[in-house]
């Protein structure tokens, strides 16, 4: 037995050290288990000599989970003769205060082996262990291979071993929880620097679930995935949410390239109809507001991923039981970071910044010119004619023009002069601009025993590919606690965000889709240079204020980028303060009010003043200042004790209160009187206001129970009840429960297997209630405006109201499994899950015959089953430093309308140009519905005339959702440099892309470039039969191209704009190196890690002929919409972190 | 704690009890927005199909997407029935049932406005669907609601239109309670009345060829009492929206004609103006810079059109404050002409063509010339209605109703460089929204029944003679 033994959880050392220690009698625990227990809970190493911990010493207080490690050791070790002292990292190191050993000096601080067996002492070895940055690690274990020879590590992290001549070529093992053990041949070297690569594959690995409680994660019942915060600020995007996709089984993100954009998270797979299918954010226990507008952001894309700690993903219903009705959908739980454990006051400095450029670049053609019938000349803007005559093609937005071969043409630059018809096969870039984000944050940081604090201040600059679109953000971030007496301790948390933008406005690329494929957009940036040549061709009655291609149906973007902005300023406050008591050693009691409150205004200015036919278009802007608010009011009482000495008890019950106030209050002016100058004031017409208000209330009561067996089977009770304001005052009380199980097999079997470290089980089964939005139970009237600017008019709201709404229900079940090889080198988790919500409170479609759109229903079911797969690995892990860690997960999802509600078959959650996205019977969420060309008993499509005929009504075209979802993330390290990257996968999932369609019908595209001279024939067939009697035969009728693809126009047909939605995408990719210590030269600076990172660096693999198909045109429910969006962009750039 | 939510969930931003008169103006409205102009894009019945098949307007570009080829936009279908039923017709109702005996509003001056407004709408809608849902139609929140309302043939929904017209001629009275927010009459009952019995008389003489002795008892019994039947019997009481210049309340062919230059005349109203040597093409057309007039083909290819140097639309119709015409004074009197052409009606037929002409005329600013009866080639079904034609420019739908219903007036031959879809048949009627194959699929197929024939736009409606 070692005179010293470590007690480091799962390290071999410890098993050397400890015996059996279960002798505990009565209620009095020992030290030495209570010890376990701590690091246990807290997932800290405690060492200390055996000497001083009498396995008989009771202990004067038992564990207080809600208190710190530190906080217990005190209690634990009170009136004792030892004192610890907090080490490094997670490490503690106990002594007797007996012995007034001062800290040895490092070189020679060592525990060694009693001389008694000892013979002879044939040299000493001395070394430093460091962690990957460069950080001692002390209580480090040392072990001789296949001896009882050991040490530990000091407090800076070295050690010192005497070696006898009884071991031939020993062999060092070096280990410390949580980092990977190496094996280091000592030979002759004396001194060692050794490097442990820290190991994400801990076992017993600490979440935080619902209300910031943080668990053993083998102790619960549900599936949970956590993203460590570095991984969100390296490789950034501005908005957080997107850096979840591909990295969280399960969780899909469509983001957009926007600056300051949103992103549209769904967990899971859509259980609701019509609602809000995106999770619940929690930022340290607060809820963020996650629905609004895609363009201008929300939550998720405000808060800085510089104070993020860690996000926490809570998939099923039974991970949020007690966060309410909205936590259906999942829960994302961002917890920031805070100046706990810090000593002293720590800097941490970080910078990026990236360059965008667009991604993919549609295939163009580069051989015709705009204009139509094989003519390209520039009159007056529009199909004007010039003086001798000759008609323009300048108002046709299409390219279907002449050969752009260099002959004279006039041009919207020249005319009416004659310049050389050219391609320009470079102006898809010379469109876009550099896009640029730069981030710098700066914290500061440090605690005591009584408190701790961390203040960080962050700017985000970004502009955007498309010029004259920005965005900035600054956040202000303050976590602090204090311990005001010792059982009473305070917390504020909050984070002010100011931000907004010259110009959220852009035009995408309509441009490229009605356009002339000659535009020189270089010179249409700098139209002023031929502006006054091009007033000479302005038709009578018309005035522009900016030169154009063309002036019948588009306007200069860039102009409209410069001066038609739409502008806004944001202020945002997300925070809370907390109380927490001690009422004794089991009881605790937590107050906490929250709220996130946000205001903006908008200013959107629509157009400027022209004329056009003699007519004056006035110019008009809009105002807007929208006010919202969610403030949410707990009272939680924490009871926790050990029944008996198997079995433990922790018992929450609380309260909430949560009030939600929106208001939004807007102005049109829609005549300017003095065009340019933007105020209320300068109205020439009666200005048009409007507001809406919405407010609502829920009362909560909720309570959860975990009981735990021998650490090693854990049941988990949950159940709330809500009163919502939303629903009718007799049926607005509504109660939903949860039981989750868990078994960890190896402790159960207590399997000790070289191969098999760990195996758990899960299962889970709960509810979750919602209620209803606001407002929805009483028929109403809308106001229309005024008629000829002195009549109000009303009318009836076209969606039937329903009294007697109840509240709906999802029900989840799931099981999984969770299995880890090789100690943590290798590890598996599996879940199957099948989730139920029935009856969806949704506004059903009816005929419109009915003098109504939609009535509102309690109504239909809608399941989602799936399977979820993590995969981890370290296959690599030399002696040498080099390590290859790799990750991959899995998702699929299966989801089907099961019903709706009475006589009811479909729910139509999006349309485009009479193409619908229903949610139909008997049918996924999603399916999307429209014309499709007819086709013969072979399959093929049917052509008359030589073009493609549409069969009647309508048919199922396809599905947004994907087949699955995946990633692979593999990191390399070697000493302190290292390679991230991540694949990130979406296959399957149907677009309606009419932007694509719309650009080969207006002859963009370089398939559209065959045959125009000769004309094409469509592959497919004819009849020559009768309708009756159809006879096939291959169609053979030459078309002519501008027919063929007027024929495959979305709009109508829309089966031509349905297009694959797979992508495989290089998400990420960073290479990162960490200053060595030595290279740093001073105390000044701790660590600096710089890396270049790279996001959204190739598109791998996809199916869509010309764009990447990761589009969002519509928002929320209405996924797999695309026209125009701004191209999804590269960016790539450098990261640096710093800390002082 | 949960005392005070039904206060919190009372709806702030809207009333739940509301006043007939500030559900009538937005009703009517909508119906003669849809009817006359409306102004967005793949909905505009009138100014993108009817005006175009009817060979009023042509279109220079998309002439192949937008209608003049005789593919059109599936929403315009959707948008001309979902607005009508959702916005118009159900406020109307809405009004019958606060002003019907005994309710809140009782009173018989809106609820006969609203029966002819209704009437009106209905009639548009059945006119260029065939088959609509009528009878079940409008009860979603009935006590007995109907979800999913079944479809009536057109005779039926005729003969319901007739008899509410009927009813709503005997509910007005210009001694009755006063109305507020007429926007269309200011409150005039006496111009309700005739514009009631106007209306009659041209659903009657639309259906006199399949129900001849019906409809000649209606236009008699009309025609034969103009005290209890006032009928428009002069331009000022022509049934037309007034439009100021201010946002949302123009005049919709300014609002389109006056942003987008996607339309031309089309060559056979210019051909026939010319071969007239009608002023009222000063009116309905501008001439080129040379001073003449030119019209444009319909149906041709984009580049075709390109060719063209055509007269685009008269500057009367880019007026904000032009009217919109939902009946004339002249339509009132080729009803007359035709129905007494056919003996369905007294009367001399040629006394009421040249009538109907000088109204016309009168209506446009104009003076029919002394010998322009000279000019039309005596009195036919075909000179009546050519020059009906002729008068309902801008009364698209109108104009192509009459033509479906009679095969006047004779079209010429379509352009060599035309490409026309639709098999090439003018459109008979537009195929039903596809929002009724999802959610009212059993009913539709009824209605297709009734409709004796394939739902496309080659069927032939029930009136056609």
């Amino acid at each position: 037995v070692l005179a010293l033994p470590i007690s480091a959880q799962g390290q071999n050392l410890t098993q050397f050290a400890k015996g059996p220690t279960f002798n505990v009698k009565s209620e009095n625990k020992n030290l030495e288990s209570t010890l376990k227990e701590l690091e246990d809970l807290y997932a800290i190493s405690i060492a200390y000599p055996t000497s001083i911990v009498d396995p008989y010493t009771k202990i004067p207080a038992a564990i207080n989970s809600k208190l710190t490690a530190e906080e217990n050791l005190q209690r634990i070790l009170k009136g004792s003769q030892i004192n610890f002292r907090k080490g490094a990292g997670d490490f503690y190191m106990l002594e007797s205060s007996q012995t007034q050993a001062p800290i040895a000096p490092a070189n020679n601080f060592s525990y060694q082996i009693p001389t008694a067996t000892v013979q002879n002492i044939e040299r000493t070895i001395k070394g430093v262990v460091l962690d990957d940055d460069q950080v001692p690690i002390p209580g480090a274990s040392i072990l001789i291979k296949g001896t009882m020879n050991g040490t530990v590590t000091d407090i800076d992290g070295k050690f010192s071993l005497t070696l006898t001549d009884e071991t031939e070529d020993p062999i060092l093992m070096v280990s410390f929880i949580g980092f990977t053990t190496q094996e280091i041949t000592v030979g002759s070297t004396s001194m060692f620097t050794i490097e442990l690569a820290s190991s994400d594959l801990a076992l017993n690995e600490v979440v935080v679930t619902a209300f910031g409680l943080e668990r053993d994660k083998k102790a619960l019942g549900y599936s949970t995935q956590s993203v460590d915060g570095s991984a969100l600020t390296e490789s950034r995007p501005s908005n957080v949410a997107n850096s979840l996709s591909g990295r969280v089984a399960g969780v899909q993100v469509t983001g957009n390239s926007m600056p300051g954009s949103g992103a549209h998270v769904v967990i899971r797979g859509s259980s609701s109809v019509a609602g809000n299918n995106q999770p619940l954010v929690v930022v340290d226990g607060v809820p963020l507001e996650q629905t609004s507008s895609r363009q201008y952001g929300n939550g998720l894309s405000e808060i800085s991923p510089d104070n993020i700690k860690e996000m926490t993903i809570l998939k099923g219903a039974t991970a949020a039981a007690l966060y309410g009705s909205r936590a259906a959908n999942g829960v994302i739980m961002v917890t920031t970071k805070n100046g706990a454990g810090s000593k002293g006051i720590g800097i941490e400095f970080n910078s990026n910044m990236t360059m965008d450029n667009p991604l993919v670049k549609p295939n163009f053609q580069n051989t015709y010119g705009g204009g139509s019938g094989y003519r390209t000349w520039y009159v007056d803007g529009r199909n004007g004619f010039d003086a001798d005559g000759i008609r323009g093609t300048a108002g046709v937005d299409e390219s279907w023009g002449a050969p752009m071969d260099g002959s004279l043409v006039p041009l919207w630059y020249s005319a009416p002069e004659r310049v050389p018809l050219l391609p320009q096969p470079n102006n898809w870039e010379d469109f876009w601009e550099t896009g640029q984000s730069v981030t710098n944050t700066i914290a500061l940081s440090g605690g005591n025993d009584q408190g701790s604090f961390r203040v960080a201040i962050g700017r985000l600059d970004q502009t955007s590919i498309m010029a004259d679109n920005d965005y900035y953000r600054n956040n202000f971030k303050l976590n602090t606690s204090y311990k005001f007496v010792p059982k009473l301790q305070m917390s504020v948390n909050a984070e002010y965000i100011k931000s907004g933008s010259d110009n959220r406005g852009f035009t995408g690329s309509q441009d490229f889709i009605w356009a002339h494929r000659h535009t020189d957009y270089t010179k249409l940036k700098n139209w002023e240079d031929y502006y006054d040549i091009q007033r000479q061709t302005f038709r009578p009655g018309d005035d522009y204020p900016y030169a154009n291609w063309q002036h019948e149906y588009f306007s200069n973007p860039f102009f409209n980028q410069k001066y038609l902005p739409s502008s806004n300023e944001k202020d945002r406050l997300v925070g809370s303060i907390a109380l927490n008591y001690d009422i004794n050693e089991h009881f605790s009691i937590m107050a906490r009010s929250g709220t996130d409150y946000w205001s903006d205004t908008r200013i959107n200015i629509n157009s400027a003043e022209s004329f056009k036919n003699n007519v004056k278009r006035f110019g008009s802007y809009t105002e807007s200042v929208l006010n919202s608010q969610e403030t949410n009011s707990d009272v939680i009482l924490t009871f926790d004790k050990d029944l008996f000495p198997r079995l433990s008890l922790k018992i929450q019950a609380g309260a909430n209160n949560r009030v939600n106030n929106y208001k939004s209050t807007s102005v049109n002016v829609g005549q300017l009187t003095i065009d340019g100058l933007y105020n209320l004031g300068n109205y020439a017409s009666p200005v048009t206001p409007s507001s809406t208000i919405r407010k609502q209330v829920v009362n909560s009561v909720f309570g959860s129970a975990q009981f735990g067996f021998n650490n090693y089977l854990f049941l988990d009770v949950t159940g709330r009840n809500d009163w919502s304001s939303t629903l009718p005052t007799n049926n607005n009380s509504f109660f939903y429960p949860s039981v989750a199980l868990s078994a960890v097999l190896t402790d159960i079997f207590n399997v000790q297997s070289d191969i098999l470290s760990f195996a758990k089980i899960r299962g889970s089964i709960a509810q979750v209630g919602n209620d209803a939005d606001p407002y929805l139970l009483n028929q109403v009237y809308s106001s229309e405006g005024l008629w000829a600017g002195t009549t109000p008019t009303y009318a009836e709201s076209n969606e039937i109201a329903n009294r007697t709404l109840k509240p709906e229900i999802t029900t989840g079940k799931e099981v999984g499994l969770d299995l880890r090889f090789f100690e943590g080198r290798a590890g598996i988790d599996f879940t199957y899950y099948h989730q139920s919500t029935v009856n969806q409170i949704l506004a059903v479609s009816i005929s419109t015959a009915s003098g109504y759109s939609s009535q509102i229903l309690n109504a239909g079911e809608i399941t989602n089953q799936g399977i979820e797969l993590t995969i981890n690995a370290t296959p690599i892990n030399t002696a040498s430093g080099f390590s290859w860690y790799s990750a991959f997960n899995f998702a699929r999802n299966r989801n089907k309308v099961v019903e709706l509600a009475e006589g009811l078959e479909n729910y139509i959650l999006a349309t485009q140009n009479s193409l619908t996205s229903e949610a139909r019977v008997g049918q996924p969420y999603g399916t999307l519905y429209g014309r499709r060309y007819e086709r013969s008993p072979e399959g093929e499509i049917i052509y008359n005339n030589g073009l493609p005929v549409l069969e009647s009504g309508t048919h199922i075209l396809g599905n947004i959702q994907p087949d699955w979802i995946g990633g692979w993330s593999n990191s390399f390290a070697y000493k302190g440099l290292e390679l991230n990257m991540l694949i990130d996968m979406k296959m399957g999932g149907d677009i309606f892309d009419v932007g694509t369609g719309l650009a080969r019908k207006t002859g963009q595209y370089a398939e559209t470039a065959i045959g125009r001279e000769e004309g094409v024939i469509g592959q497919g067939v004819k009849n020559i039969g009768t309708s009756e009697e159809p006879v096939y035969v291959p169609n053979d009728v030459i078309a002519s191209a501008g027919t063929f693809w007027n024929s495959q126009n979305p709009r109508t047909y829309h089966e031509s704009g349905i297009f694959d939605g797979t992508y495989v995408k290089l998400r990420e990719l960073s290479v990162g190196y960490v200053f060595p210590k030595n290279f740093l030269g001073n105390k000044f600076i701790q660590t600096m890690k710089l890396s270049f990172v790279g996001r959204n660096l190739a598109m791998l693999y996809k199916n869509h002929p010309h764009m990447d198909p990761e589009v969002d045109d519509k928002g929320g429910n209405g996924q797999g919409f695309s026209y125009g969006e701004m191209p999804s962009t590269r960016n790539l750039g450098f990261n640096l972190h710093v800390t002082f | 704690c949960t005392k005070d939510f039904e206060e919190i969930n009372t709806d702030p931003n809207n009333p739940v009890s509301i006043s007939p008169s500030l559900l009538l103006p937005n009703a009517i409205q909508v119906v003669v927005d849809r009817y006359w102009g409306h102004s967005t894009r793949y909905q505009r019945l009138n100014i993108d199909a009817a005006m175009c098949w009817i060979q009023h307007l042509s279109r220079n570009i998309y002439i192949n997407a937008e209608g003049d080829s005789y593919e059109i936009p599936l929403t315009i279908s959707s948008g001309t029935w979902n607005s009508i039923y959702n916005e118009s017709l159900i406020n109307f109702e809405r009004v019958k049932s606060l002003t019907a005996a005994g309710a809140e509003y009782e009173n018989a001056n809106y609820l006969g406005i609203a029966m002819t407004m209704q009437s009106f709408s209905f009639a548009y809608l059945t006119d260029v669907f065939g088959p609509i849902p009528y009878s079940e139609s409008l009860k979603g929140t009935a006590e007995e609601a109907i979800n999913s309302p079944a479809y009536d043939s057109m005779e039926e929904v005729y003969a319901g239109i007739l008899a509410d017209l009927m009813e709503a001629n005997d509910l007005l009275s210009t001694s009755g309670p006063a109305v507020v927010g007429d926007i269309l009459f200011n409150g005039d009952i006496m111009k309700w009345k005739r514009f009631t019995n106007s209306l009659a008389l041209r659903m009657a003489n639309r259906q006199a060829a399949k129900k001849p002795a019906e409809s000649s008892a209606i236009m008699t019994q009309i025609l034969s009492d103009p005290v209890k039947y006032p009928i428009i019997e002069n331009n000022a009481q022509a049934a037309e929206l007034t439009h100021f210049d201010v946002i949302g309340s123009r005049n919709k062919m300014f609002d389109v004609f006056s942003t987008r230059s996607d339309w031309n005349i089309s060559t056979t109203l210019i051909n026939k103006l010319l071969e007239l040597d009608d002023e009222r093409i000063t009116v309905y057309a501008q001439p080129l810079d040379d001073g003449t007039y030119a019209g444009l083909p319909n149906g041709l290819t984009d580049a075709a059109a390109g060719t063209f140097n055509a007269s685009r639309i008269g500057l009367k119709y880019l007026d904000p404050t032009a009217p919109s015409v939902l009946m004339t004074y002249a339509e009132v009197e080729f009803i007359k002409a035709e129905a007494a052409l056919d003996g369905d009606i007294e009367g001399d037929a040629s006394a009421f063509l040249e009538s109907a002409i000088k109204a016309s005329f009168h209506q446009q600013g104009l003076t029919m010339p002394s010998d322009y009866m000279s000019r039309i080639g005596g009195v036919t079904k075909e000179s009546i209605m050519t020059q009906k034609w002729i008068a309902l420019f801008g009364q698209g739908v109108e104009a192509w109703n009459e033509y479906r219903r009679t095969g006047y007036p004779v079209m010429s031959a379509p352009h060599p460089s035309s490409v026309f879809s639709n098999e090439g048949v003018l459109p008979t009627r537009i195929e039903y929204p596809t929002s009724e194959y999802s959610l009212n699929k059993t009913n539709l197929d009824e209605g297709v029944s009734k409709l004796g024939g394939s739902d496309n736009m080659r069927t032939p409606l029930w009136w056609v003679e």
